[in-house]
C-alpha cells in the first residue's frame, strides 16, 4: 500500500513544470557564464549552488503534508511580515532600499519569500470562506483578501522595492479574479483602471495650456519616479539622465537581431553599458547574444512552465491547492512580464528580477519554492483520494 | 486527517483556471511581439546604436612637420617629452591626497597647484574622462618617483608625448618662433562645426614666427581610429594588453617640412660675429629677397616657451628693459642714421637739383635761417661732390640738398624703397616704420612743417624710423638697380619625404626708375665707403670681393617712459651703429644689414660684422660648389687703390638737427689701413 503510494504519486508528478524549470534555469546558468565573464567574478557557479539549494527547498516544501501546509500558512505569513517589519529596523541598506538582511556571507532578500507567504494565506482564505451556494465574491468577501495582500505589499512598497510591490500587487489581482468576483467589482476594478490611465494621461500626456500643469498625482511622486515614468512614455528624452539604462538595455536588445550576437559576444554586455546585467536586466544579455528566436523559445519555455502550473490547479482537489497552483503561476507570469517588459521598454523601469534568469539565491529560492508546491499541489490530489 | 465532508471541490475553477491560460498566452504574446519589433523590425537602428556605443574615436596625432634650413639641416623638430596627465573621472581623492603627492614630487608652487586642481574640479560629465595635462616635460628623476608612487596616484598617467624641440635654442627664435597650448576661443574658431575637429583641448598651436605663421602646413592633419571603450569610456585590450581596434581608420597626414631659405652655417657665423648686447643682422639674397640669416638680439629659448614657461618667468620676459621678446629686425625701428642718405641722394639726382659733378662747400655746417645745422666734421669737409659726400657722410651736401628739395620728394623717394610700410616678411610680426612727409608733420608735430625737418630727415634723424629688414630690403634695391623685393625666409613646403612640394620665387614689390649714371653713381659712392681713402668703412675692405655699404651712426631720443637705473642709463643713452651694405658691387648676391644697438658707431661697431659674414659666405659658396663639383668663378677683386695715411679722420655723421644744443657724437676714427678678411694687398 505504502508502496503503491509512492509509485503513483512519482506518476503524478508534474513533468512538464520540472523540466521547463529545469530547462530555464539551464539556460539561465548558460546566459550567466556570459553576463559575467572577466573581468567579472563568475557567478554561474554560485547560481549553481543557489539552483541546488533552492531545489533542497523544494523539495522539502513538496513532500510536507498539504494540510500541515494549509494550516502553517498563518504562521508563514506572520512570520515572513514579521521578517519585514523588522527589516525596517536592521535592514541592510543598498541602492537605496532597505531589502536585504545580511547573516554572516549570506543576504536574504524578505520580500522574495513574502510573496510565498501572502499566496499561502490568500489560498487558506478562498479554501476557508468557499461558499458553493455563493461562489461569486461581492466587496465585502474581498475585503480579507485584500488586506492580506495590501499589508505586506504596502511594506514591500515602503523599502521602497516599487518592482517587487507592484509584482504582488498584479499577482493578488490574478487570484482575486481568478476567484470569481461579482460583476459590481468587475465594473468597478475597470473604472478604476480607466481612472488610472486617465490620471496618467492628463498628467504625463496631454498638453496642457496653463503652467504649471494640473496634475493629479504627479506632484506627489519623488523626482526619480516622475523621471521613469516620463522616460516609458517618451523614451526618447533625456537619453543621458535618466532615461540612460532603459536606452541602454533597448539598444542590448534590439541589436540583438533575429539570431544574436553570439554567446560571450555582446557588446553591451561585455562593455557594461547595462546596469544590474546579472540581475534585473539580465534578459537584455539574454537577447543580445541569442537573438529573437531564441528570445521566444525562453517565452516558450515561460509558456509551458505557466501552463504546466494551471494543469496543476486544474487537477488539484481542493480549492487551497488550485489557488496556490494559479498564485504561483501568477507571481511568475508577472515577474516575467514586469521583468522583459521593463527591459524592453514596454513598462517604466521598476527592479525586478527575471525568474529563473537572474543571478541571486533569494530569487532562485523562491521561484523554487513556488515550484516545490506546484509538485505538492500536484501530488496531493493522489495521497488525498487514498 | 482528511475529513472528507470539508473537502471543497474544486472542478468549478476549470474554466476560470482556462481563462488565466489565455490571459498567460497572450501576456507572452506581447511580450513576443514586442521583442520582434525591437529585434527584427528596428534591429539596424538598435545595431547602429550598439556600434556607436561601444567603438570610441581615438585621435592619432600626426607628425608635426620639421623646420629645415635651404640645405636640409633640422631646425626644429621633436623629442620625447614625459608629460603628467589627470583623469578627473578616475582620480580618487584628487584634491585631497593626489595633487599634494604630484606637487610633492614636481615641486609646485602653490599657484601651479592651484591651477590644476581648478582644472580637475571645472571637468564635468563626459569631460571627465578626458585626461587634463596636469605638467609637461618632467624630469626624468621625477618620473621614476612618480612611477614608482603610481598606486598611490589613481588616474595619474605618465606619458612620453613628442614636444617641439627648437635645436639652437634662442637663434631665430623670433623667426621660428614657439608653440603653446591652445585656447578656448582659438578651439571654437578653428574647429567651426567640423565633424572632425582638428584641434582639441590641450593641443599645443604655433604661437608667433613659422610655428603661427605656417601652423596650417606644419600640422598635419589627425588620424583616427576606432578603439573598443565600455561605458565608462575606458579603452579595452585583449589578454596581451594590446589595445582593442574596429571599423575603419583613417591615418594620419604629417605635416609638411617648412624649408627656410637661411643657411644655418651662415646664421652661426652672424650670430658668432655679431658683438651686440641688443641689435640685428640681416643677410639677404640682393637679388631675390630670400634671407639667408637673421639675427635678433637678445631672444627668448623657444624651448622654454613651448610648454613649461611659467608666469612668472614670462613676467619677467616681458619686464625685462632689453625686451628679448620682441624681434629687432623687423618689429622695432630706428632712426637710419647717415645709411639714409642714399635715399636723399637718389631723390635730389632725379629732381635735378643736383647732379654727380656739383659741388657743396662744406665749413662744417649749414645756416638755414637763424638756426645752423652741423656737420659732424666741425672743421669741414671742404668742397664735396656726391660721391664724396657719401663716403665721407658729409652732413652738409645733404642739408643742402634737401633745403632744395623740401621733405616730400624724400618721403616719395623713401616710400619708393619701401619705408612707413611693413615688409610682409610674413613670419614675424613687424612695425611699418616712419617715412615722414610734410603731411605726417601737419598731422603730428605741434606747428606743422617746417624746412628744418627736411633737413634732419635728409641724414636719417629726425622722425624718420627705419626697421633692419626695410633697410635690407633699400640696399638691396639699391644694388638691384631700384628693383624692390618683398624678403622671404620660407623657400619651399615639402612633404615629410622631402619632395618638394610648393616652391617659393623672388616677388618683385616694384621698381624704381633710375639711370645708368644714376646707378652707377649710388654704386661707386658706396664702393668708396669701404674701398677707397677716407671712407668711413674702410677697415673692412676685402682683396677678394668688392664691398659696397654705408655706416650709419644713430642719435637716440631720449628715453623718457622706462625709468632705468644708473648703470643702464649710460648704456640707453648710447648710439645706434648701423651697417648696410651688399657684395659683390658691380653684380651684388648679398645684402647684409647690421643695427649694433646702443653699440656705438657703423664703421668699428657694425661694419665688422657684416665683413665677417661676407667673408663666410664667399667662403661657403667657394666649399659649396667644390663639393657640387662646379666651376668656382671668383669674384672680381676691388680696384687696388693706395691708402695714404689719412690728413684727418674721415668721421661720420650723427646730427641730431632738431637738437642742434646737442653735441654729435664724435665718429670714430677710421683706420686707414686694409685690415679686411683676406689680408692685405
Amino acid at each position: 500500500m505504502e508502496l503503491s503510494a509512492e509509485r503513483r504519486s512519482v506518476s503524478q508528478m508534474p513533468w512538464l513544470v520540472l523540466l521547463a524549470t529545469v530547462l530555464t534555469a539551464a539556460v539561465g546558468i548558460y546566459n550567466l557564464a556570459s553576463a559575467s565573464r572577466p573581468p567579472s567574478a563568475p557567478m554561474w557557479s554560485s547560481q549553481i549552488a543557489y539552483f541546488f539549494v533552492g531545489a533542497a527547498v523544494a523539495a522539502v516544501v513538496a513532500w510536507v503534508d498539504p494540510k500541515l501546509l494549509e494550516r502553517l500558512a498563518i504562521p508563514i505569513y506572520l512570520v515572513n511580515l514579521g521578517a519585514l517589519v523588522a527589516l525596517k529596523f536592521f535592514g541592510h541598506k543598498a541602492k537605496g532600499a532597505e531589502s536585504w538582511f545580511v547573516l554572516g556571507p549570506l543576504r536574504v532578500q524578505p520580500a522574495e519569500f513574502m510573496k510565498i507567504g501572502m499566496l499561502l494565506m490568500l489560498a487558506k482564505y478562498f479554501q476557508d470562506d468557499f461558499r458553493p451556494q455563493q461562489p461569486a465574491y461581492g466587496f465585502l468577501r474581498l475585503i480579507p483578501p485584500a488586506v492580506i495582500a495590501l499589508i505586506p505589499t504596502g511594506l514591500v512598497l515602503v523599502q521602497p522595492d516599487l518592482g517587487t510591490a507592484l509584482m504582488m500587487a498584479f499577482t493578488t489581482m490574478t487570484v482575486l479574479l481568478f476567484a470569481r468576483p461579482t460583476v459590481a467589482v468587475w465594473i468597478v476594478l475597470g473604472v478604476l483602471a480607466l481612472a488610472g490611465v486617465g490620471v496618467l494621461w492628463n498628467d504625463y500626456v496631454r498638453t496642457q495650456a496653463t503652467e504649471p500643469r494640473f496634475t493629479v498625482i504627479r506632484h506627489k511622486l519623488k523626482k526619480h519616479q516622475d523621471a521613469r515614468i516620463t522616460g516609458w512614455l517618451d523614451p526618447t528624452s533625456d537619453l543621458k539622465g535618466s532615461n540612460y539604462h532603459a536606452m541602454q538595455s533597448k539598444i542590448a536588445v534590439g541589436s540583438g537581431g533575429v539570431n544574436g550576437k553570439g554567446w560571450m559576444e555582446g557588446t553591451q554586455t561585455g562593455l557594461r553599458y547595462l546596469p544590474e546585467q546579472h540581475t534585473d536586466f539580465i534578459f537584455s544579455v539574454f537577447a543580445e547574444e541569442q537573438g529573437y528566436l531564441k528570445c521566444v523559445g525562453l517565452l516558450v519555455l515561460y509558456a509551458l512552465l505557466l501552463l504546466g502550473a494551471l494543469g496543476v490547479a486544474a487537477t488539484a482537489k481542493d480549492r487551497f491547492g488550485a489557488f496556490v497552483a494559479v498564485g504561483v503561476a501568477a507571481m511568475i507570469f508577472w515577474q516575467v512580464f514586469e521583468n522583459i517588459g521593463m527591459v524592453t521598454g514596454l513598462l517604466p523601469i521598476t527592479g525586478i528580477t527575471l525568474p529563473l534568469m537572474s543571478y541571486g539565491g533569494s530569487s532562485m529560492v523562491s521561484v523554487l519554492t513556488g515550484i516545490g508546491l506546484l509538485v505538492n499541489v500536484s501530488l496531493k490530489r493522489q495521497r488525498s483520494t487514498l | 486527517m482528511i475529513k472528507l465532508g470539508q473537502k471543497s471541490d474544486a472542478k468549478d475553477l476549470r474554466p476560470r483556471i482556462i481563462g488565466v491560460g489565455v490571459f498567460f498566452v497572450v501576456g507572452l504574446l506581447v511580450l513576443s511581439i514586442n521583442l520582434y519589433r525591437l529585434m527584427v523590425v528596428r534591429y539596424e537602428e538598435f545595431n547602429a546604436l550598439s556600434v556607436d556605443n561601444q567603438f570610441k574615436d581615438v585621435r592619432l596625432r600626426a607628425p608635426r612637420g620639421l623646420i629645415r634650413d635651404r640645405r636640409g639641416e633640422v631646425l626644429v623638430d621633436a623629442r620625447p617629452s614625459l608629460d603628467v596627465f589627470i583623469t578627473p573621472a578616475f582620480c580618487q581623492k584628487c584634491a585631497a591626497e593626489v595633487i599634494p603627492r604630484l606637487a610633492e614630487v614636481l615641486q609646485w608652487d602653490e599657484e601651479q597647484r592651484a591651477r590644476v586642481e581648478a582644472l580637475v574640479k571645472a571637468a564635468h560629465g563626459p569631460q571627465r574622462y578626458q585626461p587634463l595635462i596636469a605638467s609637461v616635460d618632467i624630469s626624468r628623476e621625477a618620473f621614476d618617483q612618480l612611477l614608482a608612487r603610481q598606486f598611490l596616484l589613481p588616474g595619474v598617467d605618465l606619458e612620453p608625448v613628442p614636444h617641439r624641440s627648437y635645436r639652437a635654442g634662442p637663434t631665430l627664435a623670433h623667426i621660428l618662433g614657439y608653440m603653446n597650448e591652445i585656447t578656448q576661443d582659438e578651439l571654437t574658431r578653428l574647429n567651426g562645426s567640423a565633424e572632425r575637429p582638428p584641434y582639441a583641448l590641450g593641443d599645443y598651436i604655433g604661437r608667433r614666427g613659422v610655428e603661427r605663421s605656417f601652423e596650417h602646413e606644419l600640422r598635419g592633419t589627425d588620424g583616427w581610429v576606432k578603439h573598443v571603450v565600455n561605458a565608462r569610456g575606458e579603452v579595452m585590450r585583449d589578454a596581451r594588453g594590446n589595445v582593442l581596434r574596429g571599423g575603419q581608420s583613417v591615418s594620419p597626414a604629417p605635416g609638411r617640412n617648412v624649408v627656410l631659405s637661411l643657411d644655418a652655417r651662415l646664421q652661426a657665423e652672424a650670430e658668432r660675429a655679431f658683438p651686440g648686447t641688443a641689435g640685428a643682422v640681416i643677410a639677404i639674397e640682393t637679388k631675390t629677397g630670400f634671407i639667408r640669416a637673421i639675427v635678433s638680439r637678445p631672444a627668448f629659448d623657444p624651448n622654454e616657451m613651448t610648454g613649461r614657461v611659467s608666469p612668472k618667468r614670462l613676467g619677467q620676459l616681458n619686464q625685462d628693459p632689453l625686451q628679448p621678446m620682441v624681434f629687432r629686425a623687423g618689429a622695432e625701428h630706428y632712426h637710419p642714421g647717415s645709411t639714409f642718405k642714399l635715399v636723399t641722394l637718389l631723390a635730389a639726382l632725379q629732381a635735378g637739383t643736383v647732379t654727380p659733378s656739383s659741388q657743396v662747400g662744406c665749413n662744417g655746417g649749414y645756416t638755414l635761417g637763424s638756426r645752423r645745422w652741423r656737420c659732424h666734421n666741425e672743421r669741414g669737409h671742404g668742397l664735396v661732390d656726391a660721391k664724396r659726400a657719401v663716403q665721407v657722410s658729409c652732413d652738409t651736401y645733404f642739408y643742402r640738398a634737401s633745403d632744395q628739395l623740401g621733405i616730400d620728394p624724400i618721403a616719395t623717394m623713401g616710400k619708393a624703397f619701401g619705408l612707413g610700410a611693413i615688409t610682409n616678411l610674413g613670419v614675424a610680426a613687424e612695425v611699418p616704420g616712419v617715412m615722414p612727409d610734410s603731411a605726417y608733420h601737419h598731422k603730428v608735430t605741434p606747428g606743422g612743417y617746417t624746412k628744418g625737418m627736411a633737413l634732419n630727415t635728409a641724414i636719417g634723424q629726425g622722425d624718420v624710423n627705419v626697421t633692419p629688414l626695410q633697410l635690407a630690403v633699400l640696399y638691396s634695391a639699391i644694388g638691384n638697380k631700384g628693383r624692390v623685393l618683398q624678403p622671404q625666409i620660407v623657400q619651399r613646403l615639402e612633404s615629410p619625404d622631402g619632395k618638394t612640394l610648393e616652391a617659393f620665387s623672388a616677388k618683385l614689390v616694384r621698381e624704381i626708375p633710375m639711370t645708368d649714371d644714376q646707378h652707377r653713381l649710388l654704386i661707386d659712392a658706396l664702393i668708396s665707403v669701404v674701398n677707397e681713402p677716407g671712407g668711413t668703412a674702410t677697415r673692412i675692405r676685402s682683396n677678394e670681393y668688392t664691398i659696397a655699404g654705408k655706416t650709419g651712426t644713430a642719435q637716440v631720443a631720449r628715453l623718457g617712459q622706462v625709468r632705468l637705473k644708473k648703470e643702464q642709463m649710460d648704456y640707453f643713452e648710447r648710439d645706434h651703429a648701423w651697417f648696410a651694405s651688399f657684395a659683390p658691387a658691380e653684380d651684388p648676391e648679398l645684402t647684409v644689414v647690421v643695427l649694433n644697438e646702443h653699440g656705438g658707431h657703423g664703421g668699428s661697431d657694425a661694419a665688422p660684422t657684416a665683413a665677417a659674414v661676407f667673408a663666410k659666405y664667399f667662403e661657403l659658396k667657394k666649399a659649396d660648389s667644390f663639393a657640387l663639383g662646379e666651376e668656382w668663378i671668383p669674384p672680381r677683386p676691388p680696384k687696388p687703390v693706395l691708402f695714404a695715411k689719412p690728413a684727418a679722420a674721415p668721421p661720420e655723421v650723427s646730427e641730431p638737427g632738431l637738437a642742434g644744443d646737442v653735441p654729435p657724437p664724435p665718429e670714430t676714427t677710421v683706420q686707414a689701413s686694409p685690415p679686411a678678411p683676406g689680408g692685405g694687398q
